[in-house]
């Protein structure tokens, strides 16, 4: 395997740094997102690059600044705008799920809003209010799109399409895939350094590992961690089919149909809460299209907020571990 | 304050007549709006500007084709005043395929070739704002933007955030404060700490206040902050002090008033439009000549109802689309 020391937060600085140069309309703000290149890295040297005009950071006040996003872009503009966390997003509720959301519907389609709300989503140890993932919480909302990696490449390839879009996007960047080497991880699909990233659809849902008695169907980091219990269930003869949602909006139904019909059982694993979410859409979706001949199903996922010693997190947080026993006692049962 | 010569080129009759026209025009709208609610045209929850037209009245003559607005749930005087098609409007506002074809309506106007756009979310509009105004900075404009509220908004945090975050990026934002003394129910003592002319104090920002009753004040005041605000490339905040004829919204019992306060604010020494009509009388203007320009008024604006009346009813087949733009 090659040596490929690049992070995911590097993937996003060169796709950013793509979009920027190739549309003087986008411009991206935040906080921390320009001095200090993002708290993750994922904006590094952009300021540099193109300027304060363009890149920019913001007094803390995500009210304000998605505020400000939202009439950017109806007055012409592509505003990337960053939420540091994804949680934050309660403070600016009203902009994201009103404004943000809905102008473009009320307006009879005479604005229009390319807005990318980028937002670090997922666990990295700090507990209840920095470790939410909240994509069904967004996807609730008609009006916005909703999108969530699971690997490097399509990080790259979904945030292009997520930039030229003419609608607001949700991007939600799982903070382990920022974090991660492209070289250490299970898939490993991240664009050559240097290479243009082309834009990939959204609303197509990728089968990323092939099976035959069970399927999982998850998003974001759990597709990682959903290859590695792939690994171990086929040890135990199991063999496990592993389908990367990719984007909560749209959601690819017709797909989700399509690969529930390849095994007799179908675990959804999913970070976010549970109950009332992603997990119970995909099995909603999947039991109307197939009634009662579509496999048996069950989910992965937690309805705590996340606490914070590590043990406590381990015993609660969707992992390999834990998507393996889940997966035995659905198709052992 | 100084009567702004500059302004007055043409003489102070015709800037009032002018005004007063303007003025007249804007309450025969709402009122003809107050009837489409009583009669059930239009079943939503419905905000009139009767008793504040003063404000838009004279922000009409300051206003450039590229400027932006953005306003509040008592909006509809501002989109006239920043040129929204009235026909379009009104058949928006009576539920018609109008300037959104039906899917925005009273409190959700659209007019992207005024940048014009209101919201029902209180203070939600002062944020919005400040990305138009980012829009024109960018691009290198003389243009400004102007962002409505009313007394009860300025307690609400966005709007604090925007003022700051319009000071700190240099962003050309007019803060306009129609101040009514109520939000809803509750007066402005109940509600909100210190003056409101205060609270441009801590950003260093231009800022002024005065009477709306007045409207060569108004016209002083909001003339000369428009001026500022478009000369310095900074945001500047205006309060005008004015009073709502009706309930917060139709149907409002409105008893929350100290008794006689209402009266006194629609009596002929209070009511900006009767003011602007005896200063015209005293420059010289016969009774017949006021009675024909609000004639005129009266008409255009039963012409324009009767148009927007007219359009077809939404498309039903369009309440499922437009979710999303594009492919």
């Amino acid at each position: 395997m090659t040596t490929d020391t690049r992070t995911g937060s590097h993937l996003v600085a060169s796709v950013l740094r793509q979009e920027l140069a190739r549309d003087p309309s986008v411009i991206l703000f935040g906080e921390d997102v320009a001095r200090l290149g993002g708290v993750f890295g994922a904006t590094r040297q952009l300021r540099r690059e193109f300027g304060d005009e363009r890149v920019f950071d913001t007094p803390v006040s995500e009210t304000a600044f998605v505020g400000m996003a939202v009439g950017a872009a109806q007055a012409g503009l592509r505003p990337i705008v960053e939420l540091m966390f994804v949680d934050f997003a309660g403070v600016c509720f009203d902009q994201l799920a009103n404004q943000l959301a809905k102008n473009h519907y009320m307006a009879g389609g005479r604005v229009r809003l390319p807005v990318v709300v980028r937002a670090a989503a997922g666990s990295i140890g700090s507990a209840a209010q920095h470790s939410q993932v909240l994509g069904a919480t967004f996807a609730h909302f008609p009006g916005l799109k909703v999108i969530f990696p699971g690997s490097h490449g399509d990080l790259q390839r979904l945030l292009v399409t997520a930039i030229r879009d003419d609608n607001p996007v949700i991007f939600l960047e799982h903070k382990q895939l920022l974090k991660a080497r492209v070289d250490g991880l299970p898939l490993n699909d991240a664009r050559p350094a240097g290479a243009a990233v082309e834009p990939e659809p959204f609303g197509r849902l990728r089968q990323v590992r092939r099976g035959s008695d069970l399927t999982i169907v998850t998003a974001g980091w759990m597709v990682q961690e959903s290859l590695t219990a792939a690994d171990a269930l086929g040890l135990r003869g199991i063999s496990a089919a592993v389908a990367d949602i990719r984007t909560l909006v749209p959601l690819d139904r017709d797909g989700l149909a399509e690969v529930a019909g390849q095994a007799r059982h179908l675990l959804v694993v999913d970070e976010d809460y549970t109950s009332y979410g992603m997990a119970a859409e995909v099995v909603c979706s999947i039991a109307e299209r197939l009634g009662p001949s579509g496999p048996r199903m069950a989910r992965v996922g937690l309805d705590v907020p996340l606490p914070a010693s590590r043990p406590l997190e381990d015993e609660v947080l969707p992992g390999s571990r834990m998507i393996t026993d889940a997966a035995i006692a659905l198709v052992g049962g | 304050m100084p009567v702004d010569a500059y302004h007055r080129a043409g003489g102070l009759q015709p800037w009032l007549t002018q005004i007063y026209q303007r003025m007249v025009t804007m309450r025969r709208f709402e009122e003809a709006i107050a009837s489409g609610s009583a009669s059930g045209q239009i079943h939503g929850e419905m905000h009139l500007g009767i008793g504040q037209e003063s404000v838009a009245a004279v922000l009409a003559e300051h206003l450039r084709p590229a400027d932006a607005v953005v306003s509040t749930h008592r909006a509809h005087l501002h989109a006239l005043a920043q040129g929204v098609d009235p026909v379009e409007l009104l058949a928006e506002v009576f539920e018609r395929d109008g300037l959104n074809h039906g899917k925005g309506g009273h409190l959700h106007l659209f007019d992207p070739a005024r940048q014009f756009m209101c919201t029902g979310i209180v203070g939600a509009g002062a944020p919005i704002a400040t990305g138009y105004a980012l829009a024109q900075r960018l691009r290198g404009e003389d243009a400004i933007t102007v962002a409505v509220s009313g007394d009860g908004a300025m307690n609400q945090g966005a709007v604090f955030e925007a003022m700051n975050l319009a000071t700190v990026r240099g962003l050309p934002v007019l803060f306009l404060v129609e101040d009514n003394g109520y939000s809803i129910s509750v007066p402005r003592a109940r509600s909100t700490a210190g003056d409101l002319i205060d609270r441009a104090r801590p950003f260093g920002m231009a800022a002024g206040l005065c009477d709306g009753r007045d409207v060569e004040q108004t016209d002083a005041l909001l003339g000369s902050l428009l001026a500022t605000v478009r000369s310095q490339r900074a945001p500047a905040m205006a309060v005008v002090a004015v009073y709502r004829f009706r309930g917060h919204y139709e149907g409002d019992l409105d008893r929350y008033r100290p008794a006689g306060e209402r009266e006194q604010a629609m009596s002929a020494a209070d009511d900006p439009l009767q003011r602007v009509r005896a200063r015209l009388l005293a420059t010289g203007i016969g009774e017949a000549e006021l009675l024909k320009l609000a004639d005129v008024a009266t008409d255009n604006v039963a012409r324009w109802l009767a148009a927007a009346l007219q359009r077809p009813a939404p498309d039903i087949s369009s309440a499922r689309e437009g979710v999303f733009a594009g492919a």
